[in-house]
């Protein structure tokens, strides 16, 4: 199953799904350094699931990580504006595509739920600024959850903006 | 004499024509009926009447070639289309955990739209079952009237894809899939959500789509009722089969 749409496109594996929304609201994102920064509306969020998106989700999961099981893993990819090319914050070169468990903690979630534990990294591609953000269901499955995640990474694409 | 004969004649003309007439239209009414699917045997797909027939004014809805019904426990397909804002989304319906409810619906169509309000109200089902309404691509619907339609909380995934994919005769049109196997359990049409409700929970044995959890939980008000009387005559000294819970009778039936 193939998603695409904005340059951005994903060979899903079996089990996962996903969803491409456009932003309404410019959401604000206040990173561990402390620098807030804000997504642009029209600007593409991808999300990605091994289990059922709810319909009503923000861009970082609200809505959907409340409802994700302990074997579930949530992902998110949201663009951000040109003016953050090149910038800092942005300055990781390319989609993280291997992700181990050592590489989620829950004071990376941007709510703190029992036993979640996350993976927020900014970074560019193809000339184009993201944000990855990632939530797995139970910490106790990061190692199992970590290879899904990363074999559905490896299979998302990032091209010029269409 | 020849009056009378010719009155006659034409009275009987008259009546035969009346009755030609009255043939013709029950010839109608009866085929009509088969139309709507009245006759059908049970346990195969539709139970129900067909609307598709009956929304004559909503457009041809049936794709040439494709059967009113169609073979239950064939596969179904996950689907892929677009939101009602355009956006691409990819939705998992086999292979996976939870059974999906996939409700074809359309903007256009008079007998969806108690469908559309039903949704909007909130609907019974099985536990762990995912709704999802599917209209054609927005390109054959209209986006603004959908927009007005959709219920909060339900997906509603834009794919004429699905509609082909599920064989889908017409709307409005339902189907359960079973998500481990991804074969569909059961589907059919009607006039309303609960004539859907009924056949689905014929096809698929279960009672939720009924509101069969809400009689459980009346069952178990009176199973919470029954525990409480019985603690309060076991609290008072009765216990079952204790005497003086039988009145005693008279040989002839009365009460002493």
């Amino acid at each position: 199953m193939r998603l695409s749409s904005h340059g951005l496109s994903a060979v899903l594996p079996s089990g996962w799904e996903g969803a491409f929304t456009t932003a309404r609201e410019a959401p604000a994102v206040r990173t561990a350094a402390g620098v807030t920064t804000r997504a642009v509306p029209s600007l593409p969020t991808l999300h990605l699931a091994n289990f059922a998106l709810p319909p009503d989700r923000g861009d970082f999961g609200s809505g959907a990580v409340d409802v994700m099981g302990a074997r579930h893993a949530f992902v998110s990819v949201l663009e951000y504006g040109p003016e953050c090319v090149g910038t800092a914050l942005f300055s990781e070169a390319g989609l993280p595509r291997h992700l181990t468990a050592g590489d989620f903690s829950p004071r990376a979630l941007q709510r703190t739920r029992s036993g979640q534990a996350g993976l927020q990294v900014f970074f560019t591609e193809a000339g184009r600024a993201f944000c990855l953000y990632v939530v797995l269901g139970h910490r106790g499955n990061a190692a199992t959850l970590a290879g899904e995640v990363s074999r559905t990474l490896a299979n998302v694409t990032i091209g010029p903006a269409a | 004499m020849t009056a009378l004969v010719l009155a006659l004649t034409v009275t009987v003309v008259v009546l035969a024509v009346l009755v030609a007439g009255l043939l013709r239209s029950h010839a109608t009414i009866l085929r009509r009926l088969h139309e709507l699917g009245a006759g059908v045997e049970p346990g195969t797909a539709t139970l129900l009447p067909s609307v598709d027939a009956a929304a004559s004014d909503d457009g041809p809805r049936r794709p040439a070639g494709v059967p009113e019904t169609a073979p239950t426990g064939r596969a179904a397909s996950d689907l892929v289309g677009t939101s009602i804002g355009g956006d691409a989304l990819a939705l998992r319906v086999r292979n996976v955990e939870h059974d999906t409810v996939l409700a074809f619906l359309s903007s256009g169509c008079t007998t969806c739209s108690g469908f559309w309000e039903a949704l909007d109200e909130g609907v019974d089902l099985p536990a762990g079952t995912r709704l999802v309404v599917v209209t054609r691509d927005l390109a054959e619907e209209s986006p603004a009237i959908l927009a007005d339609l959709a219920p909060d909380g339900v997906t509603v995934v834009c794919s004429s894809a699905a509609w082909r994919d599920h064989a889908v005769p017409g709307s409005p049109y339902v189907v359960h899939v079973d998500g481990p196997s991804g074969r569909v359990r059961g589907e059919g049409t009607g006039g309303s959500w609960e004539q859907v409700a009924r056949l689905l929970a014929d096809a698929t044995g279960d009672l939720a789509y009924v509101g069969g959890p809400r009689r459980a939980r009346r069952a178990a008000a009176d199973l919470r009722r029954e525990e409480d009387t019985d603690r309060a005559l076991l609290e008072a000294g009765f216990v079952p089969g204790d005497d003086r819970l039988w009145i005693p009778l008279d040989t002839d039936g009365s009460h002493t």
